[in-house]
């Protein structure tokens, strides 16, 4: 049993989550002369914990630092059912959040992915356009330092990145020569990490290790990003602090939160406003969680769509391995190029809607054991580890495909009735299976990856049409629009039920587009953020000690 | 951390081997000692293989080592994985088995962004950009 221990100085805004969205909300709030409390599960990094500049870098990224939390099995982690789930939920608890092992592919949305029932008749369209966006797409790519080149002819023009592009390596090379035999799009990928020091960050030196965290202090996690201009404008940043429900007073309005420290002592953070920004698994966990005799389907659920409608980015690889050397071990990964050859809908295909594609290196030559588990012992081992090491290793690289998830009701997070964190709370339950659309989609794109791994001379190609660790991108959850009875919160996250609680992060995608959303949910962020700030005389509050909100 | 006794040494050095020969022209595992230092500190990093890791190392003690690895990928997929794992990541993580492999390790290999691209220079990025726009614009409303 928590024992209860004095409450904090309440706090204008309370921001729950320190990851990408909760990070951008707290630098401008704070720049804004907001006085802000955040509230996070997890711990701070030293990037000296990471082990991608070390030989045990391969060894590490299979337990310590694995994306999917019920592997690393953290007590900042909490436990995740998937039993139901053809995809694993990927995330990291900490200050940064999973942008301390995002791959950094930062990626905008296309116009089209705005508007897809206008153009292709399914979902919904978003309560804002893609040049409604865009002003925050560029600021964001100040902020987070993007390294990339402009002029791809796959957008609207754009104001140039910031930082010179990443190389492409010998990997992107070959898929390039590829691409333009076939006649297909290609471009360098964006990513943010920053090709030259950046605002207190350090140049990519091209370990190539994004995805088990850099160890250079270069790619850019929103602990470096946004948290050190946070703190210096006075936000309180408070680790280890994992809430069970965020409250309400007797007017409906979210007063703050009731959270466990890692004592297991319990304590309540008052706050004027509520922002939600725990990802596309943690905020409906959380809003479920926080059910109460007034609102007994959890907070801000009359819809009925808290939980619902999850999307995971179903993620297939197409990889091919070439006789001559490629060095595919180096960085950035990062992404090397990019093609949205196959990305808007063609009906024809027979699948409305598309996909991203992605080249990234391969590794080193432990993670090529990974796909052997289960096979005879003669075929994994013996001389033919041998031999399929000199084969594959530093000559393969994988075209990664990431399918557009159209929304579906019946794909969603509920709370499990049984499996609990370790301080007690209900664990996440998922429920989430593929469309037919997106199989065909997958189907389609994976034998066009084919070709074009073919066209770039691989020597062999073996395809993976479903990654079941693939569920990087949480989105869906809690989703924007103007309908009360259609939606979550409104388009600048505002609830539509509780006036003063907010959500930020990827739970308010109402389509999950064919992109890496990190780019897109700081965008969405900062706009909300701003809005709020721009509104704030007017904004409802639950407290009256606000000087700078009421 | 978990004391590794001489006995299991021997039998997951035997067992190493079926897994890692020396075979084209690659040393054996035990030939670079996967057995030795190497193993008390891949436990000491990864202490959540040791159970599963001893668990086979029992099963195969006293049995050819040949015989053991098959029973143990039949049987006891597990306990095999953690030996894998073990004898793969020593083996890997030593430099002599790296240089062989030409594999110098995750690199600190910055470059230079001032550098014009060879896909720049070269003309492949113009043919992209020739072929035009490809994305469909937002609809009027």
């Amino acid at each position: 049993m928590a024992r209860m221990q004095k409450g904090r100085d309440p706090a204008d805004v309370l921001i729950i989550g320190a990851g990408a969205s909760g990070s951008v909300a707290a630098a401008h709030l704070a720049r804004a002369g907001v006085d802000v409390v955040c509230l996070e599960q997890g711990p701070r990094v030293d990037n000296a914990e990471f082990y991608g500049d070390k030989p045990e870098w391969e060894l590490m990224a299979q337990k310590r630092w694995h994306p999917n939390p019920n592997v690393r099995d953290l007590e900042n982690d909490y436990p995740i059912n998937t039993d139901a789930s053809a995809v694993n939920p990927l995330m990291y608890n900490a200050v940064g959040g999973s942008t301390i092992l995002y791959a950094a592919h930062w990626q905008r949305f296309m116009p089209s992915d705005f508007r897809v029932k206008t153009l292709d008749g399914v979902a919904d369209d978003w309560p804002f356009t893609y040049e409604d966006l865009e002003p925050y797409y560029s600021r964001m790519d100040e902020e987070f330092g993007v390294s990339g080149l402009a002029g791809d002819p796959a957008y609207p023009p754009h104001r140039d990145y910031p930082l010179p592009p990443m190389p492409i390596g010998r990997i992107g090379m070959k898929a390039a020569e590829g691409m333009n035999k076939l006649g297909w799009h290609w471009w360098p990928g964006p990513n943010s990490v920053p090709s030259r020091d950046y605002r207190g960050r350090n140049q990519c030196v091209r370990y190539g290790t994004c995805l088990t965290g850099c160890p250079h202090k270069a790619k850019a996690s929103t602990d470096h990003t946004h948290w050190p201009m946070a703190l210096e404008n006075g936000a309180r940043l408070v680790t280890g602090a994992r809430v069970r429900e965020i409250t309400v007073d007797a007017q409906g309005l979210a007063n703050g939160a009731t959270y466990i420290d890692r004592n297991g002592r319990e304590a309540h953070q008052r706050a004027g406003i509520v922002i939600v920004c725990c990802n596309g698994v943690g905020t409906p966990r959380l809003l479920l969680m926080s059910a109460s005799k007034h609102h007994p389907d959890g907070l801000a659920n009359s819809s009925g769509l808290v939980g619902r409608n999850l999307m995971m980015h179903p993620y297939a690889a197409v990889t091919g391995t070439f006789d001559e050397p490629l060095e595919s071990w180096l960085g950035p990964a990062g992404q090397s190029i990019q093609s949205m050859q196959f990305y808007e809908t063609d009906t024809s295909r027979g699948f409305v809607r598309g996909a991203k594609w992605g080249v990234m290196p391969s590794g080193g030559p432990l993670g090529l054991r990974a796909a052997y588990g289960g096979k005879a012992l003669d075929e994994a081992w013996g001389a033919n580890l041998h031999r399929n090491t000199r084969k594959v290793f530093g000559r393969s690289f994988e075209w990664g495909i990431i399918a557009e998830d159209l929304p579906d009701e019946d794909n969603r997070v509920t709370l499990d009735p049984e499996l609990t964190d370790s301080d007690g709370l209900p664990a996440p339950k998922l429920i989430y299976k593929n469309s037919d659309n997106t199989k065909r989609m997958l189907d389609f794109h994976v034998a066009r990856a084919e070709e074009a791994m073919e066209a770039a001379g691989a020597a062999s190609i073996s395809s993976t049409k479903l990654m079941r660790d693939c569920g990087w991108h949480l989105m869906g959850t809690a989703r924007m629009g103007d309908d009360p009875t259609r939606s979550v919160v409104d388009q600048y996250g505002k609830s539509h039920d509780v006036p003063n609680l907010y959500i930020y992060d990827g739970s308010v995608f109402v389509t999950s587009s064919g992109f890496n959303p990190t780019g897109t949910i700081t965008a969405i962020a900062l706009r909300a953020v701003e809005h709020l700030i721009e509104n704030r005389s007017h904004a409802k509050a639950a407290c009256s000690h606000s000087k700078v909100m009421s | 951390m978990t004391t590794v006794s001489n006995e299991e040494r021997a039998v997951f050095a035997e067992l190493a081997d079926v897994l890692i020969p020396a075979a084209e022209g690659m040393p054996a595992a035990s030939d670079v000692d996967v057995q030795g230092a190497m193993l008390d500190h891949i436990l000491g990093l990864r202490p959540d293989l040791a159970e599963a890791f001893r668990r086979g190392l029992s099963a195969a003690a006293g049995k050819p080592p040949a015989d053991a690895a098959e029973a143990l990928n039949r049987d006891d997929a597990e306990a095999l994985g953690a030996i894998g794992i073990v004898a793969s990541a020593g083996y890997y993580m030593t430099p002599a088995v790296r240089e062989v492999i030409g594999y110098p390790g995750q690199e600190n290999r910055p470059a230079d962004p001032d550098e014009t691209p060879e896909y720049v220079a070269n003309g492949m990025l113009q043919q992209v950009i020739d072929r035009g726009p490809i994305f469909v614009p937002t609809p009027e409303a």
